[in-house]
């Protein structure tokens, strides 16, 4: 009797040990999988009140426009959309700011070809003052401050989980016209923050980030609209209605779509008619011809102010002049009227020049290019001015008499060389 | 150094001429233009030589700042085809028109235009208005 019982206590025991132990995995194991499964939980454990609905009112459209947006959230809880294109740019931010502890400048290069070439975060109608605001603090306002005081912070979604890179610049890697040293990954949060900033560093305006037209019923339906811009990419636009980090609706896609004339610029992110950037060039560079210049700095400054990156209109321009300069050359040297000797010694100047100057498009903001390039042509209007001075133009009469006899001359004697050559 | 341009001799100041090119080619690449407008005052008063000298040669030497540019601004991705592809016919016919109608033109009439249409660029650049 006495050893029956033993043996029950015994297994009794090691009934409930092993139950206890069975168990406890299980225990150990819970709190981790409900984080792993809580959205699809919440969603799916019939309480359709935790679920947001969104519907568009066109599935497509041609050269931008307008799209409805409605759905439907949980009663009394706060609603965000998120839209944004399939299409991506590139957004680059030179982090040059002292640090306010030790008054240090990072000098970090910030850049990603994953920015969405367009981006809307449409807050409830209620937080309109909180735009109001930030658009009152001129250039100085703060994408993230914006989030946070529209309660955003966790919606804020699709723009944080873009790759960024960065990297360490300094002066010598400008002069040798290296990016820099690439650094190490930013982890989630950090990338967030810098993806903040690289988002005003694109769309610079309060306007063109955020827009508060969302309205919500006290019965949760919601309704927005959203402005696709006739410039904007062409190809899928997705929109997503979210509550908070968990609870948001499925993508709903909207196709946008262009046709010639008009066309997508891929680099400078945006669609152009093709006849107007046309018609500019050939107007700019006829009259650039009549003044004796390319028409550079006279096109540069009309595209950025019709809102072309400054980096992708001055890289695109100075391969457009380098042809004409080269028939120039060509010409010129045809009737021996090139010194080869203070031509290449003066250019190879230029060639360093050359070097560095692309590296510093790349590093100054649009403000700064804008602020250049605006004392630059002051500059040249005085040097301009100059030239149509009486005094000026009595020596150039000489020059100008000078110079055409030179060119009979020399145009003269290449075509008896050709036709001795003959 | 001395150059030799059509039997006749000038004396270069390099002290002048590199330095003041390397300044204008990199604002004039960091800005997108090939930088002839100002090298052509830096030759012809900082140089002091002779326009007849000038013309070519500062083509020539902006010519190896806008390859260089060119190259520079290709690297770092800077560079738009769509958009070069349709500028650059409309340059090609901006040079075919010019100076067709220059000879119907008052020089000093247009560089005045041009003057005061910089300015008000400048101006606007500027924020000014």
């Amino acid at each position: 009797m006495k050893r029956v019982l033993t043996v029950i206590t015994v297994l009794a025991v090691i009934l409930s040990f092993s139950m206890v132990y069975a168990q406890k995995p299980e225990e150990t194991k819970q709190p981790a999988k409900p984080v792993e499964t809580k959205p699809a939980e919440v969603t799916q454990q019939a309480k359709p009140a935790e679920a947001v609905t969104v519907k568009v009112d066109k599935n497509q459209l041609s050269g931008g426009g307008k799209i409805t947006i409605t759905g439907k959230a949980p009663a009394g809880k706060d609603v965000y959309i998120e839209v944004w294109s399939e299409r991506t740019v590139r957004a680059a931010r030179l982090d040059a700011d002292p640090d306010p502890k030790t008054g240090k400048r990072p000098y970090i290069f910030y850049m990603t070809d994953e920015m969405p070439g367009f981006y809307k975060l449409i807050i409830p109608e209620k937080y309109k003052s909180v735009l109001e605001e930030a658009k009152k603090e001129g250039k100085k306002w703060s994408v993230s401050k914006v989030i946070k005081d529209a309660g955003a912070d966790a919606v804020y979604g699709y723009p944080a989980k873009i790759k960024i890179d960065r990297y360490q610049t300094s002066l010598w890697a400008s002069i040798i016209g290296s990016r820099g040293q690439k650094l190490d990954p930013m982890d989630e949060k950090e990338n967030k923050k810098r993806s903040m900033q690289l988002l005003k560093a694109r769309f610079r305006s309060v306007g063109a980030i955020f827009s508060s037209n969302l309205k919500i019923e006290e019965d949760g339906s919601f309704k927005a609209t959203v402005e696709i811009p006739s410039n904007a990419a062409p190809g899928k636009y997705f929109v997503v209605a979210k509550v908070d980090k968990d609870i948001k609706s499925e993508p709903v896609v909207v196709e946008n779509s262009i046709s010639f004339p008009s066309v997508y610029l891929p680099n400078a992110g945006r669609t152009v008619n093709v006849i107007w950037p046309f018609l500019l060039t050939a107007a700019i560079t006829t009259f650039g011809v009549l003044m004796g210049a390319g028409g550079g700095f006279i096109l540069n400054p009309i595209l950025v102010m019709l809102g072309l990156p400054h980096t992708v209109v001055a890289g695109t321009v100075m391969p457009t002049v380098l042809f004409s300069q080269a028939t120039g050359i060509y010409n010129y040297s045809k009737i021996k009227f090139i010194s080869w000797k203070l031509g290449v010694t003066l250019g190879l100047a230029m060639l360093v020049g050359g070097f560095i100057g692309p590296k510093l498009t790349e590093l100054i903001t649009l403000d700064q290019y804008k602020f250049l390039f605006g004392w630059v042509l002051i500059i040249l209007s005085a040097l301009m001015l100059w030239q149509t001075t009486p005094k000026y133009l009595e020596k150039n009469k000489k020059e100008q008499a000078i110079l055409k006899e030179f060119k009979k001359r020399a145009e003269e004697a290449a075509k008896k060389k050709q036709q001795g050559g003959k | 150094m001395k150059i030799e341009f059509w039997g006749q001799e000038f004396k270069v100041n390099l002290a002048i001429g590199i330095p003041g090119a390397f300044l204008i080619a990199i604002m004039s690449s960091m800005f997108g233009f090939g930088g002839g407008p100002f090298m052509v005052p830096l030759m012809a008063v900082g140089l002091r030589l002779p326009i007849y000298v000038i013309v070519g040669s500062s083509l020539l030497a902006i010519f190896f700042n806008t390859l260089m540019g060119t190259f520079r601004h290709y690297g770092f991705g800077n560079f738009d085809l769509i958009f070069f592809l349709i500028m650059f016919p409309a340059a090609i016919l901006g040079g075919y028109i010019g100076p067709k109608i220059a000879k119907r033109l008052d020089p000093i009439t247009v560089k005045r235009v041009a003057c005061a249409g910089l300015l008000i660029l400048a101006l606007q650049l500027l924020g000014v208005f």
